[in-house]
């Protein structure tokens, strides 16, 4: 068994700025264990930009946002794993890796978890009809042809108006496809409205909300897809059919963090997010077991999940040190409005960031923050939407001497 | 693919379960043997797509085929797949009466199946009910401890690979287009793939027996295709159940309701549905019985959430009675009256798979009382599947990657399936190399992420180890193909 | 003439509305910086983007770089852009920001290299 003081389970977006923050903040004894064969986790594939103005003030794509970090962690010589599976976690912070190299026990004081998140599938949204080659997740399209080069069709049709949906309908576009039109079944679209901009006005490709897959057809290739409208109780509106033959369906239908290994650790999962319920410092229900990007809440910018990383890492200190409070645990209760709240709960007092998503599209909102019935924060927002992340710090000074505290959109 | 040498004393078309049991029970005796199969692997007709149940024989009348070959399978189906190491588990099963009227129609099965000598059947009530399956609900319930499940795919690549080892040979891609009668009553079979002479043919060609059938005889039998959809529910939420639940059938539909299966690698089937269509190759999902299964499911289990589902599919029954009628009719297991050696399988559905080495031994007897067969002393009945590493102890584990470090590179997350036992069924012995093939022999791509992680890495795999050109990877044969071509074709001139 | 944009330079995606005639303009408003400003400036007179594409690598480690326009070029060259990628190979190593091609379309447009590429069996990052 080989003892660490921190494991970073992930060397993504926030796998590597959690480790670099790590090591700022004097931890030395560090391990990043990576399944790939290098670092940067799903950045590596996302070519376009729009990354890193936040964290570096800069304007970069993917790939260059990651080697911001990955230059940290050369320089500051921490050590990784690559082409390392964790396939086991327990309560007591005991991971087993796989590797070429044989199958290693670890023992850590502090693991933290960036395991970032999968694709919603068309199986787990039981598309009917047939099963064709030809259908695909956003993901594994922007890897296909973003990294390896392989082409997969000429005519494509994307659901789900997700902001991977969205760069691959633009990518697929610049690489001579025709991308038929972006089909999303809620009222408004899921993604950020500069990707809708960029990504679909730009190149005339239609978006038609309230629309959906119905059947998809084909043998051995797809050969095309029915489309209809949904009314507002969810049903399809009479009439509205339409078969539209294309030869790709790409799905970007939602992305679930994920927590395979939290599951086995017995960590307790919040069903709103998907990922697991933490407190303000990001530690799960096991003291000890921490958790920071997209297997905590998908985030919509990655600057976000680095920031977030790096924010929890004073909970990672302060644990090592053994100066993090468990007691009195105060639970954030959810109001109407928001979808879900991190974090779930808070034992400190200390200056907190929140993180939100909000139900529906909005406007001239306020975002409120209560005690029982005192008020302790209410911010005004002009503009919500479920695509774009809401995070907001209550000092210390705020959340001094609360007993409850709830949030709520009104 | 032409055959060189193309004369056979035994023809099977067809790859099914079925077929591939025949094969492998004739390949016990000195005869020349081809399966010819117009997939591009064995058992994509309906043996893969079933629940994966060895019935125990209560569901079926007394002196039928079925009832027989049903229970006479069952017995010896422990033995069958420890020889060819395919999974099996015991589970048993509860058919569950939610209403006391139900009652009656448990005790008839309970009758039927002693007297087709099954063992162990027993009616319980709520309280044990509960025991048994505290998730279910229920007033009573009829118990079969012999039900068993395994994994209908692997068995019949398993039948058709050991098969193969005792002399058999394989024919994929192979469809038979026309039949005729030779001068010296042998058979010239024709096929997309060329010529093939034999002096028997076995006709287990499933949903086409009919077609085939005709290509000799008058007119005689008709299959009707009766679709079942089904829901693949994750392993988180195999805890629900601790074996088989099945509703009460009810009289005249034509299948045997909604069950809940768990399946031999943990997950949950729900389904199959029961719907006759049109088309035999119609595998479409449909959202009225998608909703139907959840909906029927929930009533025995109300803990079953849509979260669960990670995937649909649907098989396709071969079924003689036509949709007037629904039920079932009895196996057609029969030397041809009108043409001699051709021997038909028509209408096997439930309990095929059960029965299939049952089945196998019957025809065996109808071609040995014949021809006087001498035993193949070389028969071997040992095949080993693919070594499953995510199975395996940590000890194990470590002396696996220590032999060959492909054991250490996970491909697929989810079902936590190496890079070696990939490379072994992209090797198969049937030369089967197309993506569901390798699905069905690795277990990747059938996890929770449906192949987001693997997919990838597994046309790598294909491209980098096999040396396929992009047109050659395809999802289930030729005209699936996954590629138009390069994005870049320069790559060509690198 | 108003017309209302949402601005893409970034995350705040600002609503601004512009009052114009022809390519005149007349007001901006809604802008949170003078980016905002410049961008909507742009799209009425000659909008511009900024191209991400990938193109081929002889002796790499990766099939694929991943390349931009160091700045926004016109929006009308985007495919065409997308269609020379296609033929362009760069040799590894390759260094983030390296020029991996020059003056496309005779419009003064590169491309640059937006991933580290090592030798192909080198082990460096």
């Amino acid at each position: 068994m080989k003892e660490r003081e921190v494991i970073i389970i992930g060397g993504g977006a926030a796998g590597l700025a959690a480790a670099v923050a790590c090591y700022e903040k004097g931890i030395k004894d560090i391990l990043i264990i990576e399944r790939e064969s290098h670092l940067g986790g799903i950045l590596n594939q996302c070519i376009h930009d729009g990354f890193g103005l936040e964290k570096f003030k800069r304007i970069l794509t993917g790939p260059e946002y990651a080697q911001q970090y990955i230059d940290q962690v050369m320089e500051k010589k921490i050590p990784f794993l690559l082409n390392s599976m964790v396939i086991n976690l327990t309560s007591q912070k005991e991971l087993l890796v796989v590797n070429r190299e044989g199958l290693h026990s670890f023992h850590a004081k502090v693991i933290i978890l960036a395991l970032g998140c999968r694709e919603r599938t068309r199986g787990a949204i039981s598309i009917p009809g047939a099963r064709p080659a030809g259908i695909y997740t956003a993901g594994v399209v922007q890897n296909l042809i973003n990294l390896k080069n392989y082409m997969i069709g000429k005519r494509i049709i994307v659901l789900g108006s997700g902001d991977i949906g969205l760069i691959m309908a633009r990518r697929l576009t610049l690489e001579g496809a025709e991308v038929l039109m972006v089909a999303e079944k809620l009222p408004y679209s899921s993604g950020l409205p500069r990707n809708l901009n960029q990504c679909l006005y730009d190149f005339d490709i239609p978006l038609l909300l309230n629309h959906t897959v119905v059947d998809i057809r084909g043998n051995g290739c797809l050969s095309g897809v029915t489309i209809a409208q949904l009314g507002k109780r969810g049903g399809i509106v009479p009439g509205s059919k339409r078969k539209i033959s294309c030869d790709t369906l790409l799905l970007s239908v939602g992305l679930i963090p994920e927590n395979e290994l939290s599951r086995q650790a017995g960590i307790i999962l919040d069903a709103r997010t998907g990922g697991p319920e933490v407190d303000e410092r990001g530690q799960t229900n096991i003291p000890g077991i921490f958790t920071c990007g997209n297997s905590l809440q998908v985030h919509d910018l990655v600057d976000n999940a680095s920031l977030e990383a790096e924010y929890i890492i004073e909970g990672v200190v302060d644990y090592l040190r053994g100066k993090l409070k468990t007691k009195e645990e105060i639970k954030v209760s959810l109001g109407e409005g928001l979808r879900y709240v991190v974090p779930q709960r808070l034992v400190n007092h200390k200056d907190t960031i929140f993180s939100f998503r909000v139900i529906q599209p909005g406007k001239n909102k306020n975002l409120v923050f209560e005690d029982d019935k005192r008020m302790i924060k209410k911010k005004f927002l002009s503009r919500v939407n479920p695509a774009e992340m809401i995070r907001i710090k209550l000092t210390s000074q705020e959340l001094k001497s609360i007993k409850s505290i709830k949030v709520r959109l009104k | 693919m032409k055959a060189t040498n193309n004369h056979y004393d035994v023809v099977i078309i067809g790859g099914g379960v079925v077929g591939c049991a025949i094969a492998r029970e004739l390949s016990k005796y000195k005869v020349k043997i081809a399966v010819l199969e117009k997939e591009a692997d064995v058992g994509w007709g309906i043996s893969c797509r079933n629940s994966g149940v060895v019935h125990a024989g209560f569901n079926y009348k007394p002196g039928t085929l079925r009832a027989q070959l049903c229970v006479e399978g069952n017995k010896s189906f422990a033995k069958l797949c420890q020889e060819l190491d395919v999974p099996y588990k015991k589970i048993g099963k509860v058919v569950v009466a939610q209403k006391k009227e139900e009652i009656r129609e448990l005790k008839k099965l309970k009758a039927q199946g002693e007297k087709n000598k099954v063992d162990g059947l027993q009616i319980i009530d709520t309280a044990e009910l509960k025991k048994l399956e505290p998730n279910v609900k229920g007033v009573a319930a009829l118990y079969s401890p012999e039900t068993a499940i395994t994994s209908p795919y692997l068995l019949t690549i398993a039948l058709a690979e050991n098969a193969l080892r005792n002399g058999v040979s394989f024919f994929l891609n192979t469809e038979v287009k026309s039949i005729a009668k030779l001068r010296n009553s042998d058979f010239r079979i024709n096929t997309n793939q060329g010529e093939f002479i034999s002096s028997y043919v076995i006709n287990s060609a499933g949903l086409y027996s009919d077609r085939v059938a005709h290509m000799v005889e008058k007119d005689k039998y008709r299959i009707y295709p009766c679709r079942g959809e089904y829901y693949v529910l994750d392993k988180n939420a195999s805890w629900l159940v601790n074996r088989l639940v099945y509703p009460v059938p009810q009289a005249g539909s034509g299948g045997l309701g909604v069950h809940i299966t768990p399946t031999v690698d943990g997950n949950i089937l729900l389904g199959p549905s029961n719907e006759y269509i049109k088309q035999k190759d119609n595998l479409s999902t449909t959202s009225q019985t998608m909703k139907m299964l959840s909906t029927e499911a929930q009533k025995f289990l109300p803990l079953i959430s849509s979260r669960d589902i990670i995937r649909s599919y649907s098989g396709i029954r071969a079924k003689q009675a036509p949709s007037s009628e629904g039920g079932y009719w009895d196996f057609v297991i029969e030397e041809s009256n009108s043409v001699n050696n051709f021997i038909n399988l028509i209408g096997i559905e439930s309990p095929g798979l059960a029965s299939s080495q049952a089945i196998a031994k019957k025809i065996v007897g109808i071609i040995n009382k014949k021809e006087k067969l001498s035993p193949n002393s070389n028969f071997n009945p040992l095949r080993k599947g693919i070594l499953r590493f995510s199975e395996q102890d940590e000890e194990t584990k470590k002396t696996l990657i220590k032999q060959d470090p492909d054991y250490g590179e996970i491909v697929c997350r989810c079902e936590q399936v190496t890079k070696k036992e990939i490379l072994e069924a992209i090797n198969n012995p049937l030369g089967a190399k197309s993506l569901i093939s390798i699905k069905y022999r690795s277990r990747a791509m059938m996890g929770r992420c449906q192949g987001g992680y693997c997919l990838t890495r597994i046309i790598d795999i294909l491209r980098n180890e096999f040396g396929l050109t992009l047109e050659e990877i395809n999802l289930k044969g030729d005209n699936s193909y996954l590629f138009i071509g390069y994005r870049s074709d320069e790559v060509n001139k690198l | 003439m108003k017309k209302e944009f949402t601005c893409i330079v970034c995350p705040n995606s600002c609503r601004i509305t512009v009052e114009f005639e022809g390519s005149k303009i007349k007001s901006i408003e809604g802008a949170g910086c003078p980016k905002g400003k410049e961008y909507v400036k742009n799209e009425i007179t000659n909008p511009v983007r900024v191209f991400t594409g990938s193109v081929l690598v002889e002796k790499g480690n990766f099939s694929l770089v991943s390349v931009k326009t160091p700045s926004p070029i016109p929006k009308k060259y985007l495919k065409n852009i997308g269609e020379i990628t296609h033929q362009i190979k760069v040799e590894a190593p390759i260094e983030i920001g390296q020029v991996v091609a020059k003056d496309l379309l005779d419009e003064d447009i590169d491309l640059v290299a937006t991933r580290k590429v090592n030798r192909k069996n080198i082990l460096l990052f």
